[in-house]
């Protein structure tokens, strides 16, 4: 059993700047926790502070209910990984993931028993004998949470492991890991900047920019109900389309453009009539057929989708529309948006919820 | 210690180094070094000992050299190297009768006795504690080997 609650956590640095603001989290036993953010954001800052290797400025930390704010990193039974890998060069695979129970003085045969189960769960049985510079990217990072498997931690730390590996391994690696939530059932906290990654491991998400939390949420909920602004633009690739329009009646209008609303939007729109508000609209949600008009001036062919880059009015515009397209520059394509977000100008928060067109 | 610990001791030797003969040898070259230093303060200005002392210096390069190569032989579990440190421990022994011995019997008219008692007591200690180290190295790194040399023949029986 490992649970995780941080309850007002500050982070302050000696030079006065503020790195985390308020951070409150409940993470439930066998939890994977994905906190998601772009650099300098203070999501590595949090995670480090929860393993212990920074100072909580305010606030308090609590594991199974016990407050460990204070409790040194080597006694909060948490193993971290991180994304230089952190091997010891000198060292065989094996000695690197025997070392921290070495250190421990545990029973050498004990220590063989746990080093030979994590090496068989991670697929690093024939690897044992070999030093981290005859591996691959991919089989260090196993070989570093192979370290964290034997010690049979509370929680388990990510940050940005993947970030040192190419594409592809990072898809292999990625796979691997959410085998291994799945398998150890452990409480997990992911640190990442790549969306993909966040949307495709996390049980719940916790977007943050500016060590403030946007929204902590199920990947869907993230995608499908973005809270604000900033988790609406961070989340989904390509980005949202965003559009400064009027609520005026019965449609939106934006510069050189209208948009029709339905009876729902309209309700949910009712106290914004005459003001501007921000229309946001993911490229996936934009299908062919419909009043609005695009004018193009790229496409990219995707495979089972095509990237239409072009201009709704004056405003830039991608839509991600299926099947493989040829359109040319100045072509004109006729669209409508099949899902609208709808954003307060000055809060930036979202209205209501997303509706169906 | 039952069968199933005796069992994993075994299967760790397939991943852990034989650290303690290649530390025994590399204490045996430290010993020996200890014996050099001795023997090359001594000016006894007799061209019998200066030749010998030439002779030692050549020895100790070649003992040092093939030493340490046990060592990171013996490392590895390589038994040849056992063989190797055997002879070299046999060689310290031996040497304690060429030159100490021979030195500390001889009393030339310029200088006296070639080395002093205590001088002798300390360079054969050296050499019979160097002798030991090579020799203990060999013994276990030599045991160790052949263990897991079998040991592995069984995985390979067990897995055809």
């Amino acid at each position: 059993m490992a649970q995780l609650r941080l309850e007002h956590v500050d982070k302050i640095y000696d030079n006065k700047v503020q790195a985390v603001f308020d951070f409150n989290l409940d993470v439930k036993d066998g939890e994977l926790i994905v906190l998601v953010g772009p650099s300098g954001c203070g999501k590595s800052t949090t995670l480090r502070m929860i393993a212990g290797l920074e100072d909580i400025s305010r606030g308090h930390l609590f594991l199974d209910g016990k407050d460990i704010t204070q409790t040194p990193a080597k006694d909060r039974d948490m193993a971290m990984v991180f994304q230089n890998y952190a091997l010891y060069g000198h060292m065989t695979v094996y000695e690197n993931m025997a070392f921290s129970l070495t250190l421990r003085k545990e029973d050498p045969n004990v220590i063989h028993k746990k080093v030979l189960a994590a090496a068989e769960i991670l697929d690093l049985t024939s690897q044992l004998n070999k030093k981290p510079s005859q591996l691959s990217g991919g089989q260090r990072q196993r070989v570093a949470m192979g370290r964290s498997i034997v010690r049979n931690p509370k929680v388990f730390l990510f940050d940005e492991p993947l970030s040192n590996l190419d594409a592809k391994l990072r898809g292999a690696t990625r796979r691997e890991i959410l085998l291994l939530h799945k398998r150890l059932g452990a409480t997990m906290l992911y640190v990442t900047h790549d969306q993909t990654e966040a949307l495709t491991l996390a049980d719940r998400i916790v977007c943050m920019s500016m060590g403030h939390v946007q929204q902590v949420g199920t990947p869907l909920e993230l995608y499908d109900s973005p809270a604000n602004l900033f988790v609406a633009s961070f989340i989904g690739l390509p980005p949202m389309n965003f559009f400064d329009v009027t609520v005026k009646g019965d449609k939106l209008e934006g510069k050189d453009f209208q948009v029709p609303l339905t009876a729902e939007e309209q309700k949910t729109l009712s106290s914004y009539q005459g003001k501007e508000i921000t229309l946001g609209v993911r490229p996936e949600n934009i299908v062919e057929g419909g009043s609005l008009q695009i004018k193009v001036f790229s496409n990219e062919n995707l495979g089972m989708n095509t990237l239409v880059h072009g201009h709704l009015g004056s405003a830039r515009i991608t839509a991600k529309l299926r099947g493989w397209k040829n359109y040319k520059e100045h072509d004109v394509v006729n669209v409508s948006f099949d899902r609208k977000h709808f954003f307060d100008k000055e809060t930036t928060n979202a209205i209501g919820r997303e509706q169906k067109q | 210690m039952n069968q199933e610990e005796l069992l994993i001791k075994k299967d760790r030797m397939r991943f852990i180094k034989n650290k303690l003969p290649a530390n025994l040898a590399l204490l045996a070259i430290l010993f020996d070094v200890f014996y050099f230093v001795s023997i090359y303060q001594s000016d006894v200005r007799d061209y019998y000992y200066t030749i010998m002392i030439g002779a030692s210096i050549l020895y100790n390069l070649v003992f040092m050299l093939a030493c340490f190569l046990s060592s990171e032989g013996i490392k590895n579990y390589k038994l040849g190297y056992a063989w190797l440190l055997a002879g070299l421990g046999i060689g310290q022994i031996v040497r304690i009768f060429v030159l100490p011995a021979q030195a500390h019997a001889t009393e030339l008219k310029k200088v006296g006795r070639v080395m002093a008692d205590g001088q002798y007591t300390f360079v054969v200690v050296c050499l019979v504690v160097s002798a030991v180290c090579c020799l203990a190295a060999a013994l276990i790194g030599g045991y160790r080997s052949v263990v897991l040399k079998q040991y592995q023949a069984t995985l390979e029986t067990k897995s055809a």
